[in-house]
């Protein structure tokens, strides 16, 4: 089978895979939990924080997306498959209405969400470095789910300006699903380790009261301690995990 | 500005009578066509045979037509090049430009691709044209979609002009209090904090808000609750559906047959 048909079947998959694991959600009553009358008036609202930051950054023409802002949040305070669940309908919604080639990317949005929140659930989002240890594990995943999804249905060149590092990759000789991957495992960390680190700025600068209402404020409380020193222990580890990670990758492309 | 977030297009059409599900039925479908169908030519016939008559039947040709040529084609024709430049296959070089090249076989394949992701936006752009959100909403509600995904998805069709115009008004204002958007890339990461943190906190207090007005207004009940329009599901519609279901599946046997 040639590799765009075997990444549309990955694609298949991974939508079988949600849908089972919220056919079990659902069964075992996980799915249920997270969800509150406050959760459903969350859900639109961080649909549209997502968008409106969105389009901010292309305002401000910085390098990343910041799209799944409200994704992460909805995933910290509500639990994850709400957070999953924001992650899918804000792709959709965004696809349907606003620019098409949002669409195909809501399994990676469901990951998002999904993964943020089990790591919130439990305790990596109580202090600066925790999150980026989740941000960090978000990017892997979306990463992973991303590339299939990338060469399924764009043949691993989107429209974005990550394809060109692909190219390049391509161009060196690299084979298509190696070289998606790699671009992905680069360019994701950033992006996501940004996002997590903002919604975790939201979390400080609202109330314990407002936060109380949702289905899982344990989650948002801060460990309390010398906020300064734990900023600088979070940058100077998020720059060497980084230059490190960046390092190994070349590493493993220029062989 | 606009109040809702939709392309919809208020005309009396053969398209607008259909209902909701047999429109959304149909996008898919053809979607789905141009993606797993063995025929190379299947999207660009999909777009000539199908959608632009059906946008004549709908009589939203106007609209189809500014949409594809404003928003569809540039965003295709973009892919297109990409695709054409970057993807390796083929030898033969047809064109060279520095180091981009283009093969007869990465045309092909930008080609197909571009058409594909063309014949998929223009299927739900006319379903999009034609179909109210609410009557949409409704209709699936009625068959058995929880009511809560039907709130979420009109409430964000709702919120996100809302929020559009606030974010536009909250930049502008900050401008106009001296904040910098344009200049090194250290201000600019600067300028995202005065920005993001009033649309962002000004949005969240409305949400305990709103959660205690839709509670009162029965929101968690879980009775059945009467709806004052009726949307109508003719044997048409009906039929249009499984025939619908039926090409997917020939579709389907004929690239595992031919494969």
């Amino acid at each position: 089978m040639d590799i765009i048909s075997q990444n549309i079947l990955y694609f298949i998959i991974a939508i079988a895979i949600i849908i089972l694991l919220l056919i079990w959600a659902y069964s075992t009553k996980r799915l249920q939990a997270d969800f509150n009358t406050i959760t459903w008036t969350l859900i639109p609202v961080a649909i549209a924080i997502n968008i409106a930051i969105g389009e901010i950054v292309v305002t401000l023409k910085l390098p990343v997306y910041l799209d799944s802002i409200g994704t992460v949040l909805v995933a910290v305070v509500c639990g994850p498959w709400a957070g999953a669940l924001t992650g899918m309908f804000a792709n959709i919604i965004w696809g349907a209405l606003i620019d098409p080639n949002a669409f195909p990317w809501f399994p990676v949005a469901f990951f998002i969400g999904l993964v943020a929140g089990l790591c919130a659930k439990g305790g990596l989002y109580k202090n600066w470095w925790k999150v980026i240890v989740t941000g960090f594990l978000v990017a892997l995943t979306a990463a992973t789910v991303s590339t299939p999804i990338s060469v399924g249905v764009y043949g691993g060149i989107t429209a974005s300006g990550s394809s060109f590092i692909t190219a390049y990759l391509l161009q060196i000789g690299q084979n298509l699903v190696p070289s998606v991957l790699i671009t992905n495992y680069l360019v994701e960390p950033f992006d996501k380790i940004s996002t997590c680190l903002l919604a975790f700025a939201i979390i400080q600068g609202l109330s314990t009261r407002f936060l109380a209402r949702f289905p899982r404020p344990e989650n948002a409380q801060i460990e309390q301690g010398a906020t300064r020193t734990q900023l600088l222990i979070a940058v100077i580890g998020a720059v060497a995990i980084l230059a490190i990670y960046i390092f190994v990758v070349v590493k493993t492309v220029t062989q | 500005m606009q109040e809702r977030l939709s392309f919809y297009v208020r005309r009396k059409s053969d398209l607008h009578a259909l209902n909701p599900l047999t429109k959304l039925t149909l996008a898919f479908v053809l979607t789905i066509l141009g993606f797993i169908s063995p025929w190379y030519w299947t999207p660009q016939s999909v777009i000539l045979l199908v959608i632009i008559p059906l946008s004549f039947l709908g009589k939203v040709q106007r609209e189809y037509f500014s949409i594809a040529t404003r928003l569809i084609l540039p965003a295709t024709g973009f892919l297109f090049f990409m695709q054409a430049f970057f993807q390796p296959v083929g030898k033969d070089y047809i064109f060279q430009f520095w180091f981009l090249h283009i093969t007869p076989e990465s045309l092909a394949l930008a080609f197909s691709n571009a058409s594909r992701i063309f014949a998929m936006v223009s299927s739900f752009t006319l379903f999009l044209l034609t179909t109210h959100p609410s009557e949409l909403m409704s209709d699936l509600t009625r068959r058995g979609l929880p009511p809560q995904f039907s709130y979420v998805i009109i409430s964000t069709i709702q919120i996100i002009p809302q929020m559009r115009a606030k974010a536009q008004t909250i930049i502008a204002a900050q401008r106009s209090r001296g904040l910098d958007t344009t200049s090194s890339f250290i201000r600019r990461v600067g300028a995202l904090f005065p920005l993001v943190g009033p649309l962002v906190f000004g949005s969240l207090v409305e949400v305990e808000e709103r959660a205690i007005a839709i509670e009162a207004r029965g929101f968690t009940s879980t009775r059945v609750k009467t709806s004052l329009y009726d949307i109508p599901d003719t044997n048409l519609d009906r039929a249009l559906r499984w025939v619908l279901i039926a090409l997917i599946i020939i579709t389907i046997s004929l690239r595992l047959w031919l494969s």
